[in-house]
């Protein structure tokens, strides 16, 4: 576990701030505005986090002072926490528990790329100063707690606690390396215990009774007896492929050749497991620091490298209205985040198997989703209700959509159903002039956008009660007529009359073929 | 399907070819045109019915939006049922159908509704509606839709077509040896490359002796074809069957009295078989 703690002290940003002289963020609090963070020339001039601004200003006369910004510390905390995920693809921003100025990254199994642990450390520590300009500590350990410690309050910067000894390390540290709430730490230094080690021989249930679960959790959590789950930042992949580039590169297709390289690489892998991706992320980290991620979801699990260069080219096309390349991208990587099940199969001899359609039809769909938007490929939904509004809605469609139901089925279905229109109006219109015998005849005229209709056959009612267990409704009486041009139209008359309504509303609800 | 044991020993090369094509029906199966089965209607279409790949243009008459969709849905619907002399209807009828509608195309008539289609013949499972917001993303999805070969058959609504467009569309309609149905308006029709254009307007629906409708009917005429003759119909559509037939045979003569009244246009001499 490696635990990076970047100095709060942001870079200024505005142009009026002299980095080299005292700057403080201040944030209010209950006694005048407080200190809240501040950069290496104010910590010079001997103030401290937590110091009133009053003070502060008066020990460092000159003093640069902006108000904290949580939502932008926030984001680029979380920004920077991405584009640590050049390094593995499980990092996770610290929350406010763990002071929210740092992220954890799991480098098991990854620092052997890099050339070790060591390397590894020296690599993010140059980067971070390079492309952000933060001065951070950075330190490697066994568990999150002890490299959270170690990165804080080690004498040692970048510090590589060697495995198993998180004991004999933390035993100098204060006790407020062990994450605890600031009155916790209080008592705990009234009554003498100033240094984590003076905790750690002494028996436990003394301090379980005096003490909140709190103080063993961390103390454990550090130690390693009991296990820390981090959130990381991105949906853990599970499978990831990542390239580093000599020369950034600019273009599209570029970028689009090498998303297929890394798809190459990810296809053995894939084969090996028998799963095909379902939903593939491409991150793309800019030289200057800035990470794009593009979420590609597909309708069936793949693992043809074209299908994916497609989608690639297709989403970039879309996207590089918005985004540019900047200086160019210096790495690119490629993670499968959810992986399905994709028995192999052998291919017939036929091309028009079926499965074939399927499997052309969902790339088809892909690639449209790719393009218009991924709720743009829709397909009807039945559902259990009278209401004809209701009866039916448009989903999204899904791989278990495109496996239809045999005809066989569908086919019996139809025979016997009420007539139902072609087209159903978004909202009834309601029909003006109406002629219709009084109370419950059919209609024999009515105008709607306009036009007058004479109505020359009606056929109904059918009665279609309003569901009661949700909002209340009237009921209605559909009628399917047609007028002496062959126009057929489905009109209802709302409310029973008399019983539920005084005077009966006509509405044209849709049109038939 | 049954696995009947295939010897090979003793038959010529011939016979071998012959059962195996009896074996795969996917092989053999591909059809060039789709009969209407009404041999006054096929006898003015080429290869005595709708080519299969090619554009095919429906233009509603006024106030008939709905009637020449449900001409569309009927085609699909009809195209979709196997052929008579297939044997079991393997792979056929199970296909997708990729319906594009730009979101701007059917906002007076309100939305297609799933139901409707069924009651057309129409399984809506098997359709697929892909929605778009400008006319470049139309043309685009749909001759995507063409050139991956996946749906059986592909129909659109589009507001405005030009001749380099439908040729554009044709061609990939006949690479791909699909049918395209295109719903266009009935205004500034220009000239296009489709191999038919459909006018459809409406007709009173054929009804049964209690006077409820059974079949909808429409007057179909087709106005230009590639190699065939311009007719004029009043066709109706069994939707159990998929079958069309012409509405002919009026049991009530006061009935196709009315009928020849709604369509007395002069220029549409009104054939019957």
């Amino acid at each position: 576990m490696l635990a990076a703690q970047t100095k709060q002290t942001k870079q200024p940003t505005e142009k009026c701030i002299a980095p080299e002289r005292p700057f403080v963020l201040a944030v209010a609090s209950a006694g005048g505005p407080r200190i809240a963070a501040l950069n290496e020339a104010a910590e010079a001039a001997g103030l401290a986090a937590g110091e009133p601004l009053a003070d502060a200003r008066a020990k460092a006369g000159f003093l640069q002072v902006r108000a904290v910004d949580p939502t932008a510390d926030d984001a680029a905390l979380r920004r920077l926490t991405l584009w640590a995920t050049r390094y593995t693809p499980t990092a996770s921003p610290c929350d406010e528990a763990n002071g929210a100025d740092g992220f954890f990254l799991d480098v098991e199994g990854a620092s052997h790329l890099f050339g070790g642990e060591e390397k590894l450390v020296a690599d993010l520590a140059a980067r971070l100063y390079r492309h952000f300009g933060l001065p951070a500590r950075l330190a490697v350990a066994d568990t999150a707690g002890a490299a959270w410690a170690a990165s804080r309050f080690h004498a040692q910067n970048p510090c590589i606690l060697p495995p198993g000894r998180q004991a004999e390390a933390l035993a100098p540290l204060p006790v407020e390396a062990l994450r605890l709430a600031p009155d916790t730490c209080a008592t705990l230094r009234r009554l003498g215990f100033k240094t984590v080690g003076a905790l750690l021989d002494k028996p436990r249930a003394p301090f379980a009774a005096r003490f909140s679960a709190e103080l063993l959790r961390r103390l454990d959590q550090a130690l390693g007896r009991i296990d820390e789950p981090l959130v990381p930042i991105v949906p853990p992949p599970v499978y990831h492929s990542l390239r580093y580039l000599v020369e950034p590169v600019v273009t599209q297709d570029a970028v689009v050749a090498l998303a297929s390289r890394l798809m190459q690489t990810l296809t053995h892998v894939l084969t090996r497991d028998d799963v095909g991706a379902r939903v593939l992320k491409l991150s793309l980290f800019r030289v200057d620091g800035e990470v794009k991620t593009l979420d590609i979801a597909l309708t069936l699990p793949t693992r043809s490298m074209p299908h994916v260069a497609r989608l690639m080219a297709l989403k970039l096309e879309s996207a590089a209205a918005t985004d540019d390349a900047g200086f160019g991208f210096e790495a690119v990587g490629l993670a499968v985040t959810r992986a399905e099940p994709m028995p192999a199969r052998q291919t017939e001899l036929t091309s028009a198997g079926l499965e074939d359609r399927t499997e052309r039809c969902a790339a088809l769909i892909d690639k449209l989703q790719q393009r218009l938007g991924p709720s743009s490929v829709r397909h009807f939904e039945a559902v259990a209700s009278h209401i004809p509004e209701r009866a039916e809605m448009l989903a999204v469609v899904n791989g278990a959509a495109l496996q239809s139901p045999p005809p066989e089925v569908a086919r019996e279905a139809q025979v016997d159903s009420p007539a139902r229109p072609l087209l159903l109006l978004p909202h009834a219109e309601p029909a003006e002039d109406v002629m219709a015998l009084v109370p419950e005849g059919p209609p024999r005229r009515f105008r709607w956008r306009g036009v007058t209709y004479e109505i020359e056959h009606a056929e109904g009612p059918e009665r279609i009660a309003a569901e009661w267990w949700r909002s209340p409704a009237l009921t209605r009486d559909y009628y399917v007529v047609e007028d002496s041009g062959g126009h057929r139209f489905w009109l209802f008359r709302e409310g029973l009359f008399g019983r539920e309504t005084k005077k009966a509303d006509w509405f044209v609800h849709g049109l038939f073929a | 399907m049954t696995q009947p044991a295939i010897t090979f020993a003793g038959r010529d090369r011939a016979a071998v070819v012959q059962e195996l094509r009896r074996l795969m029906p996917g092989m053999t199966e591909l059809r060039t045109a789709f009969a209407f089965g009404l041999p006054a209607l096929d006898s003015c279409l080429p290869e005595g019915g709708l080519p299969c790949g090619a554009l095919h243009e429906i233009v509603p008459g006024s106030h008939a939006t709905s009637a020449a969709l449900g001409f569309i849905a009927a085609l699909l619907a009809h195209i979709e049922s196997p052929p008579p002399g297939h044997p079991s209807g393997v792979g056929v009828g199970r296909e997708k159908l990729f319906f594009v509608l730009p979101a701007y195309g059917l906002r007076d008539h309100g939305r297609l509704y799933g139901h409707g289609l069924r009651a057309l013949g129409l399984d809506p499972a098997r359709l697929i509606l892909v929605e778009t917001a400008r006319r470049n993303d139309t043309l685009w999805a749909i001759e995507e839709a063409l050139r991956s070969g996946a749906p059986a058959a592909v129909a659109g609504i589009i507001d405005k077509l030009d001749l380099k467009l439908s040729q554009r569309l044709h061609l990939a309609a006949v690479d791909c040896g699909l049918p395209l149905f295109l719903l266009r308006p009935a205004h500034d029709l220009e000239s296009s490359a489709a191999a038919t254009r459909w006018r459809i307007d409406t007709a009173e629906a054929a009804r049964d002796r209690f006077g409820l409708v059974i079949r909808p009917r429409w007057h179909v005429s087709l106005e230009r074809c590639r190699n065939g003759r311009p007719g004029d119909w009043i066709v109706e559509y069994d939707h159990v069957a998929h079958r069309f037939s012409l509405a002919a045979a009026l049991a009530d003569p006061a009935h196709a009295c009315r009928a020849n009244q709604t369509n007395k246009a002069a220029d549409r001499k009104v054939h019957c078989a």
